[in-house]
């Protein structure tokens, strides 16, 4: 048998490997619970082992037999990050089941939230990212960056983390755009385009910085396509691959694919950099061309409906949700979150590198577990 | 004013611990606390990871089955006098989780935060605002301040 397919625990038996570094599931280099185990030989990480379910809080679970427009905006609870990928798809799923039209102008208002979601989401990403390097300073300036993304999505929907834009047939009527928001957006982007083309100046052409990152936790390509990674991850090891390439929604809008050709720390970080500015494009072009008309199509009739798919891409990857529909409930929810296969990324970028940098090659997959924890136990009670 | 209690006052550490919940209560705090733009250090509140240094305890989430236990652990390492402040609407109720069946709660929620360990702040909302964290934390400060 080929010694890279034996169980860890198998190894750990025969002595393959010596030490066992085990942190978790709440520990002070964590932010968020989940447990690690680095199996290292002269403080060179042998294997790696992430274990989630710390966080399982049965989110499917709570939404089967629920009226649809409640279990929507139960999914929007999954992940304070992205949470409006989720409310979208989940309200995607329900247009597609019953055969909803859903009015242009509210396509477009969904985008740009999406979008300024992602932008959120990658300087969140871009902060941990230098914090976790020791760069206080970068990590703070990003963060002030942000507070400009937030204050737009406050604006638009009134919340600072969950916004909730998208109901089925369109979008909430508080998220309409008028001329002041309009406005302020176009402000907001020029605000982000300028201060992160600083920040990304500022950030390659710091040696001290490029020479901590370059080389890191590098993820080969073929390993990436192996472990059906998605998103940046994907891309930053050359992949051209995006899913909002295949959305229908995104064919107005014009933008390139992001791709590094590493796999490092270096490729993830600029992938995220990149994006955040292909996204101010977006947004520019959607109000520029924002069309006129209703926003909410209200006239739909709910129907029975067998199990309906749908997939997004969000800005860690490729969100799968999917449900049926027995008078007007859901029923046979699932979701697939895209950091469960990144997840499998984290652990082969950690192998071969020094123990100090684990911390670093796992924040590089842009973790998010919380709303990973899907795994639902099912106990046979005629047994 | 001892001496104990004049660097307590100038330094006070809150550590976040986090049981479950969406991410975004626990974003807001460090939000707050990092981000320029609130920047609780300017009012000597830092943020740490470890319960040995820390002073405040900010619990998010509706403490699953699975964080019961590193949840009361981490409270007992604390050192002595320490104040624990729950944000959010999961830590204060259950939230959405715990609830949304009405009478029948998730058996996965062992929340309240208040059934695990006694909490001396509430800060409601979902997700919290980085304004209501500093309020929650300097209303819980005096109990902190005061202890001999
Ligand atoms: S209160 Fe709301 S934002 Fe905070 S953890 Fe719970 S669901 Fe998330």
């Amino acid at each position: 048998m080929d010694e890279d397919n034996q169980k860890t625990n198998e190894k750990v038996d025969r002595k393959v490997i010596e030490t066992e570094i085990s942190m978790g599931p709440v520990h002070p280099a964590a932010l968020e619970p989940y447990r690690v185990r680095l199996f290292v030989e002269d403080e060179i990480i042998k294997d790696a082992e992430i274990t989630v379910g710390v966080n399982h809080r049965g989110v499917e679970r709570i939404m089967e037999g629920l009226p649809v427009e409640k279990a929507n905006s139960l999914t929007e609870k999954i992940c304070g990050i992205c949470s409006n990928s989720h409310i979208w798809n989940s309200c995607m799923v329900a247009e597609k089941a019953l055969n909803i039209e859903v009015p242009e102008r509210a396509q477009y208002i969904r985008i740009i939230m999406e979008e300024l979601e992602r932008m959120h989401s990658h300087m969140l990403y871009l902060a941990h990212g230098c914090e976790v390097l020791g760069h206080e300073t970068l990590s703070m300036r990003m963060f002030y960056i942000r507070e400009t993304v937030m204050e737009l999505l406050r604006m638009i929907g009134g919340n600072r983390v969950q916004y909730g834009a998208p109901i089925i047939g369109g979008v909430r009527p508080r998220c309409e755009l008028d001329e002041m928001r309009i406005q302020k957006l176009k402000e907001g982007m020029d605000t982000v385009e300028e201060k992160m083309t600083e920040f990304a100046d500022r950030f390659v052409s710091d040696p001290m910085i490029m020479s901590r990152i370059t080389g890191i936790g590098t993820l080969s390509q073929k390993d990436a396509i192996k472990l059906g990674t998605s998103g940046p991850t994907l891309r930053a090891t050359g992949v051209e691959k995006d899913l909002r390439r295949d959305m229908t929604v995104y064919d107005p809008f014009e933008f390139d694919v992001i791709t590094q050709d590493d796999g490092d720390v270096k490729s993830n970080l600029l992938v995220r950099v990149f994006e955040i500015l292909e996204s101010v494009k977006i947004i520019r072009q959607a109000v520029a061309g924002l069309p006129e008309g209703k926003i909410t199509n209200r006239s739909w009739e709910m129907q029975d409906a067998p199990i309906t798919k749908s997939y997004i891409e969000v800005p860690r990857g490729t969100l799968y949700h999917s449900y049926a529909l027995q008078d007007g409930r859901v029923r046979h929810s699932v979701i697939r979150t895209p950091s469960i296969t990144n997840i499998g990324a984290m652990q082969y970028a950690c192998i071969g590198q020094h123990v100090t940098d684990a911390q670093l090659s796992i924040v590089q997959c842009d973790p998010c577990f919380t709303c990973t924890d899907r795994a639902v136990k099912i106990i046979r009670l005629d047994k | 004013m001892s001496l104990k209690s004049y660097s307590r006052a100038r330094a006070v550490h809150v550590m976040l611990v986090y049981t479950g919940g969406c991410n975004g209560c626990d974003i807001e705090i460090v939000n707050c606390i990092l981000s320029p733009k609130y920047d609780a250090e300017q009012y000597k509140v830092f943020l740490t990871w470890n319960p040995r240094e820390a002073d405040v305890l900010v619990v998010t989430g509706p403490v699953t089955r699975r964080n019961e236990e590193p949840l009361r652990k981490m409270y007992e390492a604390i050192p002595e006098p320490k104040v624990v402040v729950a944000a959010g609407a999961c830590a204060l109720m259950g939230g959405v989780y715990k609830n949304i069946h009405g009478d029948i709660p998730s058996e996965e929620i062992m929340g309240p935060v208040e059934n695990i360990i006694p909490v001396d702040a509430k800060v409601p909302g979902c997700a919290v605002r980085p304004e209501d964290i500093l309020s929650g934390v300097v209303a819980a400060l005096p109990k902190l301040l005061n202890a001999k």
